[in-house]
């Protein structure tokens, strides 16, 4: 929520700072200029800017000690952190890239990388990655390619966060449930005897937080997808979407949730002792106001024909400076290499490090025992969708989901409509980004 | 603008009717030193409201694209697309258009009438009148992010704080206030009057201190009783703060945008997803600049042609009596 939230508030700034940088069109080719090496850095000692957005929680804490500690451990590179709102990144830094000003290395959002790589502001990594020796079977499935466009690997993955069923088990035990459910019938069992107590076991609602990311899990579990290969086309309107979109209907219709839930309604209500179950993100895990709740975090349930669960991700990126030193990019990349051995700490932040080596290391659900589930979750996990300008027709998920639970619209009518507009939405991509 | 097409009318009365009204050399002099106070702001007036705008109406009729060196001029293309029903945007331009335009005609007659009615409270001579004032105008000062917090937690459906109190009072308390029409209209409503409303009020304060008490005194001798003497002392002697009122708060209630942002997120659907909302998403967050300042430009042209209707609707009522 807070990356949307700041993202809004920060639009009046940017229309003046997108005014600007609409002015200066053009920008670096995208070609990596030969960086390559098995992550060392032997050249003349340079000085790194690192931008990202971790401006909250416990990163703000846990980032710079890290980057003290890499730059002990290295003579010749110096990294300078430069954290700031994501809504900052996302309006200042094309500018300063095509001006030469932007960041060495940066971590972006998975759903924006293409919408960069399509501007021509990151180097093509390939070599740079091909280097540093990672493949795919290095991070959870399905990530690396999410660094891919038009052929070329953009980006390294940094971190993932799934969706999970946090329960608030002294509430599921008034239902007299005992353990956590799993699969669809276990599930609506479940919510069938909560209901014959008085509770309203699911809160659904129709927000990107998080009633998005239910619908778009179920479509997946459905055995549906959002768009198509090539994204040249809206999917999600498929049988698999209207059997998912119906079932989170039909959560209101049974009385298993009460109607028009509120954005965060429902986590609220979980925390209140209100409801038993929410589908919401792993950065859960970190809110403070679990603390003396009898909760605990399983994987989400298996409601359609196979398992599935929404995650978004984030990246390293190497951006296309104008004029940009390759032994800076050097240096970046072994940064980057450096960051991801490091990572294991980076779970405190309610986000769980990309690198399996870090985290399939027991020591980590050792020390994090709540990311268990979140983890078991990533072998069948499903990343946002790679294609510039994504987000707009994304939205369309999030209309139609509302349209639905507000009875405006049937699950099937809403789901058609959303598609009819995204398909134009894409189409408009295609002439705007050139593809 | 507006000034053009009313100076016209009122300039023979001006010469004819009233002598000594023309400027004379020492005021002339004293204009220009007006003016030379003026420059400064004049400057960055020029360099970021005026600038920016033309550049806007430039890029409104090309196919701008950040992603490209060169654009293309297209002349009226996108303002045509967007009177093109079927049209990428100009289904949901027009509804965007539309939710503004229940913003404006649902929120400003209560921006108005509430301010004043509280202005007349706080300018009589009570105890702690400057505290209830502070009270007042607090919420004004509040950033929009800290409103849509503290509302989104007291609207909520099933455990904000209102609907809790609705049902204690054996009102229904299920009340979808931030998710459903038609309450999400008044949330919207309720919560910009209780934010913004302490301005309005201060502005009609100061108006009402300036109206002559000897007005009042003759008014009660002529028999005037309390209702009378607001229809015809205060209301005629507010009418030029009146005006600057209405011309600003329908303007600020066209450029709503944060509270929708943050309480309903343009729902239920897209139901009040503002103008701006749309506006800002297709220029900023989807590359779509030249759509987006054609829309820039339309809703403009609505908001000149309100403000012009409400200059000349009250600008005449001003001078009728006096003539």
């Amino acid at each position: 929520m807070k990356k949307a939230l700041s993202r809004g508030l920060a639009l009046g700034l940017a229309l003046a700072v997108g005014v600007g940088m609409a002015g200066c069109a053009g920008g670096g080719s995208g070609d990596d200029k030969g960086v390559s090496g098995g992550g060392t850095y032997d050249g003349p000692k340079v000085e790194i800017n690192f931008w990202n957005g971790w401006t909250g929680g416990a990163a703000p804490v846990l980032v710079p000690k890290m980057i003290e500690k890499f730059n002990s451990e290295h003579k010749n590179i110096v990294v300078k952190d430069v954290p700031q709102e994501w809504a900052d990144i996302a309006s200042k830094m094309p500018l300063a890239i095509k001006a030469g000003k932007g960041p060495d290395v940066a971590v972006l959002h998975g759903d924006d990388l293409a919408t960069y790589a399509a501007q021509g502001l990151l180097l093509k990594s390939d070599d740079i990655i091909k280097g540093l020796g990672y493949t795919a079977d290095d991070f959870p499935p399905g990530i690396f390619d999410k660094g891919n466009y038009k052929g070329a690997q953009y980006a390294v993955p940094w971190s993932v966060t799934p969706l999970g069923l946090y329960v608030n088990k002294d509430v599921m035990a008034k239902g007299g449930v005992t353990d956590i459910p799993t699969d669809r019938a276990s599930y609506e069992a479940a919510l069938g005897k909560l209901k014959d107590a008085g509770v309203q076991g699911e809160w659904v609602d129709g927000f990107v937080f998080t009633g998005t990311f239910e619908l778009e899990s179920l479509i997946w579990q459905f055995g549906g997808d959002l768009f198509n290969d090539d994204v040249t086309e809206a999917t999600f309107n498929s049988d698999a979407g209207v059997k998912a979109l119906t079932w989170m209907t039909d959560l209101v219709k049974n009385g298993y949730s009460p109607a028009n839930v509120a954005q965060d309604g429902n986590i609220k209500a979980l925390l209140a002792g209100k409801t038993a179950f929410n589908w919401n993100g792993v950065w859960q895990t970190t809110n403070d106001a679990f603390t003396g709740l009898n909760w605990e975090a399983a994987p989400v349930p298996q409601i359609g024909d196979q398992k599935a669960v929404w995650s978004s991700s984030t990246h390293w990126v190497f951006p296309a400076n104008k004029g940009q030193d390759t032994n800076k990019t050097q240096a970046a990349a072994v940064f980057v290499k450096w960051m991801n051995d490091n990572s294991a700490d980076w779970a405190s932040t309610g986000e769980l490090p990309g690198a399996n080596s870090v985290r399939n290391d027991p020591s980590l659900v050792e020390k994090y025992p709540n990311l268990k589930p979140f983890i078991a979750e990533l072998d069948y996990a499903h990343y946002e969708t790679v294609a510039p300008g994504i987000g707009e027709a994304a939205a369309e998920i999030t209309t139609a989901l509302n349209e639905a639970l507000t009875g405006k619209k049937s699950p099937k009518q809403a789901l058609d409509d959303a598609k009819a507009k995204a398909d134009q939405i894409l189409k408009q991509n295609q002439a705007k980004y050139g593809q | 603008m507006a000034s053009s097409a009313l100076v016209t009318p009122a300039a023979p009365v001006t010469t004819a009717g009233r002598g000594g009204r023309r400027p004379r050399p020492r005021t002339r002099r004293k204009t220009l030193t007006a003016y030379l106070f003026l420059a400064p702001f004049l400057i960055l007036f020029l360099t970021f409201v005026v600038a920016p705008a033309v550049f806007g109406l430039w890029i409104s009729v090309t196919d701008w694209s950040p992603f490209r060196d060169v654009q293309h001029f297209v002349g009226l293309q996108n303002y045509i697309n967007l009177f093109t029903p079927g049209s990428i945007n100009s289904g949901d331009f027009w509804r965007a258009m539309g939710a503004t335009g229940i913003f404006v005609v649902a929120s400003v007659p209560f921006l108005l009438v509430v301010p004043l009615l509280v202005a007349i409270l706080l300018n009589r001579k009570i105890r702690a009148a400057t505290a209830f004032r502070t009270i007042f105008f607090a919420p004004y000062v509040l950033g929009v992010a800290v409103v849509g917090l503290i509302w989104g937690y007291i609207l909520d459906t099933q455990s904000g704080i209102l609907n809790r109190l609705l049902e204690l009072v054996g009102i229904r308390g299920d009340i979808p206030w931030l998710v459903d029409v038609p309450w999400v209209w008044v949330s919207l409503v309720g919560v910009t009057v209780w934010w913004t409303m302490g301005l309005n009020t201060v502005i009609f304060l100061a108006g009402l201190k300036g109206i002559n008490t000897d007005l009042y005194e003759a008014a009660a001798i002529d028999g005037a009783g309390a209702v009378r003497s607001f229809f015809s002392v205060t209301l005629p002697g507010l009418r030029p703060v009146m005006l600057f009122i209405t011309t600003t708060t329908v303007l600020a209630s066209a450029n709503m945008f944060g509270q929708s942002y943050l309480l309903t997120n343009g729902g239920p659907g897209n139901a009040t997803r503002t103008a701006i909302m749309y506006i800002s998403d297709q220029g900023l967050s989807q590359n779509n600049m030249a759509g987006a300042s054609a829309m820039s430009y339309i809703l403009f042209a609505f908001l000149a042609v309100i403000s012009i209707i409400n200059f000349r609707v009250q600008r005449e009522r001003q001078e009728g009596p006096a003539a």
